[in-house]
């Protein structure tokens, strides 16, 4: 091995800029891709003589010599986590996220996670040796008395002591022996215990997706507004370190070996899998009933709707129809997040405020590929005839927000297409390859750099300073502009005036057949009603499914169980009729459908 | 640096391999995803519909486009990793750019692509290589910014990308620098190729060093050549120079002749070798080598090297017997070749009995061919050879020997009136001519085809019109279509 021989010399080659050193039999340096002889010689420790009955003890004190120097200072898995949790909360702090969130929410959390799962704050740690097989089986009677330490720590906020606290943490309190960790590749010292097929299956253990899930949950706890969905908006566009987070680490905390399993990151989680992540970890944690989402909380659905119709360009004479829907719904109080209770899921806030409005949508135009553009007509000619009009044409909505739609995807594309994930300092599994893993970075490296200098533009996607919005609606001529606004427009050609109160003019309401099925074993059944949908529904979904960055079905399957709870409580009430159409389009024909006439 | 004709277009033809190889390797890459585009959006709902009887037979049609298309080699799959999407999605971009000629946006991408090299899960990471080898060079080609230097880096960052391409890459970058005329780099280039050794040698890259000793060795005799140039236009005879030339002659013709031991086609290397033998008077080495490359049956058939021997033998003055041979082989491997007429006009020179009637097959052969057939030289051996071989007695067993497979449509194709209509517009002489010979195989055609214009038959000569009364070939001709009638009623 060259690499041994070279004893890790790695200065560029002054003929040809390789790092590709050898060992000639005269013992003489020289690079293997240009074959340049250099004036450096292999420093020479004649291993025979060792080899005869000292050799363990050379070995050894060459090991530990070389370990030092390399390794850095000792250090555990749950301290990386802790550093990548610590900039991921300075990164919210800076984006406006309330001071208190990351001292008083988040490390009260970590501070749970690292009690609960026995990594530090505890009398039996999960890495000790010795415990590990009898906890094992013991398991979870040990976690009664600490969860009351727990409680008290969360309650009382003097106790922590910023950033201070945050540099030390399970590391220095969970006792345990190096001996063994020392014999494997890895820059920590319990990156084995990780990978163990156990410690994975037990599920408890950190994980980078993990990182975000406990931001989450932090973030629903301090009420703040940021959604799940522009959490994993910031983390795609880079405002929250998350991609190669592990590059902030300290210089002394050395990463290799079995660490880049760990911390190595390819992909951005999706939305359901960090929504799962993050339910399991607030179980796991056993929180207790999280505030109160209330009216003065932007993650409320009254505010939160508010927020998507800006978004997506809807006159805010519809936030009124939201409102009533809510309302209808009994959605209004009990919007908050119990963990320990079964029935009671983290809601997707986010994607309920979307249903809402899509409901709202459906009441308002129907949306059967029919009836919406009859209401655009009439909207067009009341707007024709009175020229002061501004009565909001759906059609003309739907051309505006179709072009901005489009371009935001392609751009959105293009930006994919460009998204760098390699990192600076490259990650290695085995000292094997380090060499490789080093070339290749240079040279892909010097590639980018060659092709860039071809190209016009700077090759990272320009970044944009973090925002809660996608589109810009306003007054031509601003820097960034997706279309006119139509938030001034009013709903007058789709309502009516009935009596005291409004009704909307198309007096039918569709619904697919809110079918109950089992959560355990049914998955979406979107794909297979998808192709039943009027088009302009589907378009719908798809728009918000867009702005959301979920997926079409997700936002389908939130609308099913908002309608659920709205026509159930509407039906209900005495006034409210539930008659089979009389004539149904052909395509609709295996679908239930219920329609109603709205009253109120 | 002066070279002489002769290299200048061995240079040329140099340019035109290298960038048709380049071409046809992207093409893969660049045409790999005309599949996934030439599929039917609708086809993605698949079984899920339960649509009747004729849809679903309109879907299977459209699922498998009945083209030889090879399978794309990314496709999206459920549990991609973002990285691996963005690849996938890059590679597309730079595949829609390339296609539109959008050179600086492709060179945008590719920056961004380079990052692939990095992929650790990667199950090929020598075609990630490749892929990036190729895109880029073809971007380099033709981006209107890109300089010698950007070839230069790029070509090195891409022979240290992966072990299996070194070599080729090595031989590109070669090529590239003699085309902008950087000779000394080029040979460098070839010299570090030379030189290099990755493991243990695998058959493909013996091969491969072995083709580059020979470009090493042909570079050699380029310099050979520029120190003849020099030497010869000072007049004086140097010893130093001579020393010089003839070292770079020994250099050369060890990598060139080990070369020649390979079966293959080796047409430059062989014509620069002959030269230098030449030059040295070595004249019986030039003709081994020369008989080495045309007979050895291993090497591919190659008419060029029995071009190579002839003209060499013919310029040393050798037999007229030996010519013969050598071309009697060209024509069986390429009976249209250029050098058909002389053939011909050899055969009629000999005196051998039999040469007469070979000469008349070689020509009729080339007639065949539509690039031959309003050459006025060939006719003009053909009626040379009739007007000889009439005196002989074999004279219609000769011509029914020769005619034998041709006589259904011979006369068709060259005597029809169009052709006399053409003939007597562009060229009189040949309709002369032609009228000569058809009125010697045929009389009764004769008139059909020279009494098209009037024009025309008035310039039927003596000679023609004294063929005419003989009714003799014309006779010949029916016995043949009544024998070929029997034959086939049996």
């Amino acid at each position: 091995m060259d690499e041994e021989q070279t004893g890790g010399y790695s200065d560029i080659c002054g003929q040809c800029g390789e790092v590709n050193w050898g060992v000639s039999d005269e013992g003489r340096f020289y690079c293997r891709s240009c074959h340049n002889v250099i004036e450096r010689t292999k420093e020479v420790v004649d291993t025979n003589t060792f080899m005869v009955g000292t050799s363990r003890v050379s070995s050894i004190s060459k090991g530990t010599r070389r370990k030092k120097l390399e390794q850095g200072r000792e250090w555990m898995v749950c301290e990386g986590f802790q550093f990548i949790l610590k900039h991921q909360a300075e990164a919210l702090l800076a984006m406006g996220v309330c001071p208190q969130f990351k001292d008083d929410v988040l490390c009260q959390f970590w501070r749970m996670y690292l009690q609960k799962s026995r990594q530090a704050y505890t009398k039996n740690p999960v890495h000790d040796g010795k415990f590990r097989l009898r906890s094992q089986g013991s398991g979870e009677s040990d976690s009664a008395p600490e969860s009351s330490v727990m409680s008290d720590s969360m309650m009382s906020a003097s106790e922590t002591d910023g950033d201070g606290d945050w540099a030390s943490g399970g590391g220095s309190v969970s006792g345990h022996t190096s001996d063994g960790a020392s014999s494997v590749c890895s820059g920590s010292i319990d990156a084995v215990s990780y990978l163990t097929p156990r410690q994975r299956r037990s599920q408890g253990l950190m994980s980078m997706p993990k990182t975000l899930a406990l931001c989450h949950l932090a973030l629903l706890w301090a009420r703040e507004a940021i959604t799940l969905a522009d959490l994993l908006r910031f983390v795609n566009e880079g405002h929250i370190p998350y991609v190669n987070a592990y590059e902030d680490f300290p210089e002394e905390m050395k990463l290799y070996g079995r660490d880049s399993l760990i911390f190595r990151v390819e992909s951005i989680p999706s939305y359901s899998h960090l929504h799962k992540e993050a339910q399991a970890l607030a179980v796991f944690l056993e929180l207790p009933l999280f505030p109160p989402i209330t009216l003065d909380c932007l993650l409320h659905p009254s505010l939160l709707t508010l927020r998507y119709l800006t978004e997506a360009n809807l006159p805010d004479e519809l936030h009124d129809w939201v409102c009533r829907i809510m309302e209808k719904a009994g959605m209004e109080s009990s919007v908050t997040f119990e963990p320990m209770r079964s029935r009671s899921p983290l809601p997707h806030y986010d994607v309920q405020a979307a249903a809402l409005i899509i409901i709202a949508m459906k009441l308002l135009f129907k949306l059967d590929d029919h009836t919406e553009w009859d209401l655009s007509n009439d909207a067009s000619d009341k707007n024709k005839e009175n020229p002061d009009g501004n009565s909001f044409n759906l059609r003309w909505w739907y051309r505006t927000m179709q072009t901005a739609l489009t371009t935001a995807a392609r751009r959105q594309q293009d930006n994919i297409a460009r998204k760098h994930w390699k990192p600076q300092k490259p990650l290695y599994t085995s000292k094997k390859d380090k060499s490789v893993v080093l070339k290749r970075r240079r040279i892909a490296e010097q590639l980018q750099l060659s092709f860039q200098k071809l190209s016009s533009s700077p090759v990272a996607p320009p970044s944009t300073p973090p925002s809660s919005f996608c589109f810009r609606w306003g007054e031509e001529g601003e820097e960034v502009w997706d279309g006119p606004s139509l938030h001034h427009l009013t709903l007058d050609s789709s309502v009516r005036q009935r009596g005291a109160s409004l009704q909307p003019a198309n007096p039918e309401y569709w619904h697919p057949a809110l079918r109950a099925c089992k959560p355990r074993f049914c998955k979406s059944h979107y794909a297979e009603v998808e192709v039943t949908l009027p088009r302009m529904y589907v378009w719908l979904l798809d728009l918000f499914s867009f702005l959301l960055g979920v997926k079409p079905g997700c936002v389908y399957e939130e609308v099913l169980k908002v309608e659920r709870r709205f026509l159930g409580s509407s039906k209900s009430q005495p006034r409210a009729r539930a008659t089979p159409r009389k004539t149904q389009p052909k395509k609709l024909h295996k679908r239930k459908q219920t329609s109603k006439t709205c009253s109120r | 640096m002066v070279f002489g004709a002769n290299s200048h277009f061995l240079l040329n033809n140099l340019h035109q391999i290298y960038a048709n190889e380049n071409r046809s390797n992207l093409k893969r890459w660049v045409m790999d995803d005309l599949e996934s585009e030439l599929r039917v959006p609708g086809e993605e709902r698949g079984e899920n519909e339960s649509s009747d009887d004729d849809e679903s037979i309109n879907i299977k049609r459209i699922k498998k486009p009945n083209l030889p298309l090879a399978p794309p080699l990314f496709k999206e799959t459920p549990r991609e990793t973002g990285f691996h999407k963005t690849t996938r999605n890059c590679l597309q971009h730079i595949r829609e750019v390339l296609l539109h000629h959008r050179w600086q946006d492709a060179a945008e991408y590719m920056a961004s692509y380079s990052q692939t090299l990095e992929d650790t899960t990667a199950n090929m990471p020598q075609l990630y290589a490749e892929i990036i080898w190729r895109i880029g060079t073809e971007i380099l080609h033709h981006h209107p910014n890109s300089t010698l230097e950007d070839y230069n880096s790029f070509y090195e960052r891409v022979k240290h990308s992966g072990v299996k391409h070194y070599l080729k890459v090595c031989l590109e970058h070669s090529f590239h620098l003699l085309v902008n005329g950087q000779f000394e780099d080029a040979k460098l280039q070839l010299s570090i190729a030379e030189s290099w050794r990755y493991g243990k040698q695998s058959a493909g890259q013996s091969q491969r060093i072995r083709l580059i000793q020979a470009y090493s060795g042909f570079l050699d005799y380029f310099i050979w050549c520029d120190k003849k140039a020099t030497a010869s236009s000072t007049d004086e005879y140097d010893a130093a120079v001579n020393q010089e030339m003839h070292s770079y002659f020994r250099q050369s013709s060890v990598n060139l002749k080990e070369i020649m031991k390979l079966p293959g086609v080796w047409d430059p290397f062989v014509l620069s070798y002959i030269d230098m033998l030449e030059f040295y008077n070595d004249h019986e080495g030039a003709v081994k080598v020369l008989n080495d490359y045309a007979y050895d049956d291993s090497f591919p058939p190659n008419p060029n090297a029995h071009v190579y021997l002839y003209r060499y033998m013919k310029k040393q003055n050798h037999p007229l017997k030996k010519l013969l041979k050598v071309l009697k082989i060209l024509h069986t491997l390429v009976p249209s070749h250029e050098l058909m007429p002389e053939y011909c006009s050899l055969l009629v020179q000999s005196e051998n009995e039999g040469d007469l009637q070979k000469a008349l097959g070689v020509v009729l052969d080339l007639l065949d061919y539509s690039s031959w057939r309003s050459n006025l030289d060939v006719w003009n051996h053909l009626m040379n050879i009739i007007k000889r071989l009439r005196m002989k007695k074999q004279w219609l067993k000769i011509f029914a020997e020769e005619m034998g497979y041709r006589k259904d449509w011979w006369l068709a194709i060259h005597f029809s009136t169009f052709q006399a209509r053409k003939d007597s517009a562009e060229n009189r002489e040949l309709l002369e001519v032609k009228s000569f010979v058809v009125g010697a195989f045929c009389p009764h055609y004769a008139s059909m085809y020279s009494g098209v214009g009037k024009a025309a038959r008035k310039g039927v000569t003596s000679e023609a019109r004294k063929a005419k009364r003989n009714p003799k070939p014309l006779k010949n001709i029916r016995r043949l279509r009544r024998e070929k009638g029997q034959q086939s009623q049996d």
